[in-house]
């Protein structure tokens, strides 16, 4: 069911890329309807998985990675409409595609044990994925910055120069991503701690008793709240703005991958519910 | 009507007898009142810029109406016939047609693509169709150049990328900032280039522009000229340090601003962007600066270079654009082709017309006669009319085909009437009233062998 939205995103994504490269206004209006559709389609499928297992499809990997998917694709819409700029869309897209390919692939829903039976699952998951959708985001409108960034230093005003908006809104763009995503990823994991403390003493799951900051997964994602909240404090304090934090957000957003696909499916002890 | 283009421009005239024909020097207006009134010019519009001063009309008689020009040039702005005749060109008709699209597309401009010229046509349009000098014919071949100006520059990139140093300076600001409002600009020295750049840079809404020159008369000419504020020259490096956009152009022989008058200026600023055009020559600031984080470093080379790649990028749109214009100019030709036939229609119209007003007068005298109460006197009436008038309707027609002589000449003629009246299409027959037989062709094709 998840192959529809992953092949509405790749067309979305080539229709972006076709947008990027000829800077044709009919080829991005094109490629937005098609993501939008995606997303709706998306919807329904995350809808259909609901009714079946009775509970929101984020249990597992491979159910967050599709729930991930979607929250980036409207965390992206929001901003194409609220900055009117389509130039991102060539980045972004092709990651989601990317990405779906694995929910794609395994196709199925993950039954929720009982220990997860928890309003609090529900909202650290969320606020966790919306928090990875921000980073997303921010890596890559940071990524861009360092593009433009570089042909401007080298007076080689071409390609990304033509297209891409300027240095001051990508700058913009980027730190306002990175401060909605640290505030979720913030929530997320005190929401997840909180929640821990409750259910650790009353269960002997072993996964539950895995959970501790060594666990692989607990750790990087502890060690991208460092990075993050560093990326904010140097910002404000340090002066750190432009390329450094551009590049501290892209740094920040490959950690965060790693544990997302890697380390969440083959390493974790804790995290692996599926 | 014919059209008719008499004109000159940068590729045949020399700045010297263009600035002489130059129509703003006494008003557009005045030379459209006196165009108005020469003989055999029904529509007429001018456009004059600094490149070009350009008639275009609409008239009967092409031959004679350029001659009419021709001498209103050199009369109205005394200049002999012998010295303008040879700089003047004529083009007349689709070629007035497609030198006008082309102008208004910039392909004929100086730099091409440059977007001001489009402006310019149609405020000579605006002025010449205010005072009533435009008709049918100029009134739709200036809104049709609007629109295939507006298709060459959209589907072609010839308008793209800065052509001029000081625009070229802006857009990379703009590319940097985003939007200059709120910017604070420092001018280093007070020469044209840096007057040109400031009047560049007041124009996108900078909040402040400084100016400081070793003559600090001279800073404080240029800050009132650019409604800025002069510096002490000693001030320089707190300055620097305060601004976004440095402009220097000194014409000092050593650099001015060296790695570590920036270094200082930007350590408090810490990541804010700082952009350097240094248009001096020999170069006013240290070019190692331009490694600093945040420093955007460019000379006038570098400016040069950017212009001369938007300038090769645009000439390479121009054979798509010349491709466009022909496209527009051919379907201009269409519609001139289709105006044509209009007198014929007008005078067809006024024929028919007239032979049924003489039946409807015809017919009043009867019925004067006739008692209101007699239904089939007046139906008698109403059939005499009306057969009448197909009759009288069909007699030129029908004599004048008898008399075509020659198989060709028949076959274009039936092949005429056949079209004109659709006769040889089936009737369509939700539409045919029962009471009316199918229509068989007027004249039957001839027979092919």
């Amino acid at each position: 069911m998840n192959s529809l939205p992953l092949v509405l995103y790749l067309i979305s994504s080539g229709a972006y890329a076709v947008h990027f490269a000829r800077q044709g206004k009919l080829a991005g209006r094109i490629a937005t309807v098609i993501l939008v559709l995606g997303v709706l389609t998306h919807t329904f499928v995350i809808g259909m998985q609901t009714m079946q297992v009775g509970h929101f499809p984020f249990v597992g990997t491979t159910g967050a990675v599709s729930a991930f998917v979607f929250l980036l694709a409207l965390a992206y819409l929001y901003t194409e409409m609220m900055t009117d700029e389509r130039a991102m869309g060539v980045f972004v897209v092709p990651l989601m595609a990317l990405l779906q390919v694995i929910p794609a692939a395994t196709n199925s829903v993950a039954e929720r044990p009982p220990v997860l039976d928890s309003p609090w699952f529900s909202v650290h998951v969320l606020a966790l994925l919306f928090a990875y959708a921000s980073f997303a985001l921010a890596c890559v409108v940071g990524v861009t910055y360092v593009l433009l960034f570089k042909e401007l230093k080298a007076k080689h005003l071409g390609f990304f120069y033509a297209r891409l908006p300027s240095l001051k809104v990508l700058d913009l763009m980027n730190s306002r991503a990175v401060a909605v995503g640290w505030v979720f990823l913030t929530l997320g994991l005190v929401v997840g701690a909180v929640w821990l403390l409750q259910v650790q003493p009353n269960t002997l799951d072993p996964r539950v008793q895995a959970m501790s900051l060594l666990d692989p997964k607990i750790f990087i994602v502890l060690l991208c709240w460092v990075v993050y909240s560093f990326a904010l404090y140097a910002r404000r304090s340090i002066g750190w703005s432009g390329r450094r934090a551009a590049l501290l957000s892209a740094f920040g957003f490959a950690v965060l991958l790693l544990n997302f696909v890697p380390v969440g499916y083959f390493v974790t002890q804790s995290h692996n519910f599926y | 009507m014919n059209l008719i283009l008499v004109g000159a421009s940068h590729h045949s005239a020399s700045v010297d007898l263009r600035e002489r024909i130059d129509f703003s020097r006494r008003g557009v207006p005045e030379g459209l009142s006196v165009l108005g009134e020469l003989v055999g010019i029904a529509e007429v519009v001018v456009l004059s810029t600094c490149n070009r001063s350009e008639i275009y009309a609409a008239c009967e008689n092409p031959t004679q109406s350029r001659k009419t020009l021709i001498s209103f040039m050199c009369s109205y702005h005394d200049v002999p016939e012998s010295k303008l005749t040879p700089h003047l060109y004529t083009r007349h008709d689709n070629d007035a047609v497609r030198h006008l699209f082309r102008t208004a597309s910039g392909l004929d401009s100086l730099v091409v693509g440059e977007p001001q010229i489009l402006g310019q046509v149609k405020d000579a349009y605006t002025t010449a169709s205010q005072r009533d000098y435009t008709g049918a014919l100029l009134n739709r071949l200036f809104h049709w150049s609007f629109a295939a100006g507006k298709r060459v520059r959209s589907e072609t990139g010839i308008g793209e990328g800065a052509v001029s140093i000081s625009y070229a300076a802006i857009s990379l600001a703009k590319k940097i900032f985003g939007s200059l409002k709120g910017l604070r600009a420092l001018l280093v020295g007070a020469g044209e280039m840096a007057e040109l750049t400031a009047t560049h840079l007041r124009s996108q809404d900078v909040q402040q522009i400084l100016v400081a020159s070793r003559t600090p008369a001279r800073a404080a000419m240029l800050a009132a000229k650019v409604a800025g504020e002069s510096v002490p020259w000693e001030r320089l490096e707190t300055e620097l340090s305060e601004a976004d956009i440095v402009v220097t152009a000194t014409g000092s022989a050593q650099p001015i601003v060296t790695r570590q008058h920036i270094e200082t200026a930007t350590k408090p600023r810490r990541d804010r962007p700082l952009f350097i055009m240094d248009i001096g020559l020999p170069r006013d600031v240290d070019p190692s600066s331009g490694d600093l984080e945040q420093v955007f470093l460019y000379n006038i080379d570098d400016l040069r270079a950017i212009v001369s790649e938007n300038m090769t990028r645009r000439q390479s749109q121009v054979d798509h654009g010349e491709r466009l214009v022909e496209e527009e100019v051919e379907r201009f030709a269409a519609w001139l082709r289709s105006r044509a036939a209009i007198p014929t229609v007008v005078a067809l119209r006024s024929r028919f017309e007239s032979i049924r007003q003489s039946e409807v007068n015809r017919v009043k005298s009867k019925l004067a006669a006739t008692s209101s109460s007699s239904h089939e006197r007046i139906e008698e009436i109403i059939e005499e009319v009306t057969h009448r008038i197909v009759e009288k309707l069909l007699l030129q027609p029908t004599e004048q085909l008898k008399s075509v002589t020659g198989e060709e000449m028949i076959a274009t003629y039936t092949d005429t009437v056949n079209r004109l009246f659709n006769l040889t299409e089936e009737p369509d027959e939700t539409d045919t009233d029962e009471a009316f037989p199918p229509t068989q062709p007027l004249v039957a094709p001839p027979r092919t062998r």
